[in-house]
């Protein structure tokens, strides 16, 4: 959006980044905020900026598949280095004898695949990572 | 609940996930007389002649958790009703086989699509040697049916109600 004060014009783009966090972008420079209340925003310090691995939609970066449960990985249908849809099948993990397809949360480039068939794996691992 | 009766299907477990892709409800049941690429856990091929009893069930929208105990208390509901409809004694190797005399007739495969931590939709996959006479020789060490066991048919439709039925009581119990 573009904002025009006193004569001079701003190109304004404004995004969540992260849950209560906003990233404002004003003439191409980047500011960073915490979602205080709706009213107030407070400018957030460099050291407080969300990591690029921490930011969920609109400017992803990275991105991670984990685990949702226990259990082994009995197939892995992608590869490094492919690109993937939203809703791709990416792995099937066993638990408990249930088969579970894990499909893909995002879409994106897959950056490392962190298991291999038949390795076992705990809630919360990190199976593929995304760019 | 609605069932969807097929002669010859490839897997009750493929419509069933096709169904589910296209917006049909839990509950429904996709019923087959025979099933041409019947399928267990890691793809093993399933036995699936007609006179056996082949269906998978739509199930609700679960967390991860109370599917893994469905599975298990499923198994557990067809040893029971077979016990005491046929009094046989059932085996259940945890968490999804059934045998009678050390040979497998029953099998509970449940299927789950998972994104980030949400389950989007599950499917539970029940092949039941009932009415097969008799199986290839490379199987008929390993398995049997109700038929080859008691000596006489036993009625599929009543089997399968008996058998939603207690799942659906089951999922009731868990989940509440």
């Amino acid at each position: 959006m573009k904002i025009e004060i006193f004569g001079k014009s701003y190109d304004v783009e404004i995004s969540e980044i992260k849950e209560g966090k906003i990233k404002v972008k004003i003439n191409g420079e980047e500011y960073f905020f915490s979602e205080g209340e709706l009213e107030k925003l407070t400018l957030l310090e460099e050291e407080k900026i969300p990591k690029k691995t921490e930011i969920i939609r609109g400017t992803l970066v990275e991105k991670e598949i984990r685990a949702p449960i226990t259990g082994i990985i009995s197939e892995i249908f992608v590869s490094e280095g492919e690109n993937i849809r939203v809703g791709k099948k990416v792995l099937t993990l066993i638990s408990m004898k249930m088969e579970n397809e894990i499909i893909a949360e995002s879409e994106g480039k897959i950056k490392e695949i962190r298991v291999r068939k038949d390795q076992f794996v705990n809630t919360n691992d990190i199976l593929i990572i995304l760019e | 609940m609605i069932i969807k009766s097929y002669k010859t299907i490839k897997s009750t477990s493929l419509v069933a996930k096709k169904l589910v892709k296209k917006g049909t409800k839990p509950w429904t049941i996709v019923l087959a007389k025979e099933q041409t690429s019947g399928y267990g856990r890691k793809k093993t091929f399933w036995f699936s002649p007609k006179g056996g009893l082949y269906f998978s069930i739509i199930l609700p929208k679960s967390n991860i958790e109370d599917l893994q105990t469905l599975t298990i208390l499923a198994a557990f509901s067809i040893g029971k009703i077979i016990k005491e409809s046929f009094s046989l004694e059932p085996f259940i190797k945890l968490p999804n086989d059934l045998y009678i005399n050390q040979k497998k007739f029953c099998g509970i495969l449940t299927e789950n699509v998972i994104l980030g931590k949400e389950v989007k939709s599950s499917v539970m996959g029940i092949g039941l040697n009932t009415n097969i006479e008799k199986f290839p020789d490379e199987l008929k060490e390993k398995v049997t049916s109700l038929k080859i066991e008691l000596g006489r048919k036993v009625d599929n439709e009543k089997v399968l109600k008996q058998i939603l039925k207690g799942v659906k009581e089951q999922l009731k119990i868990i989940s509440q």
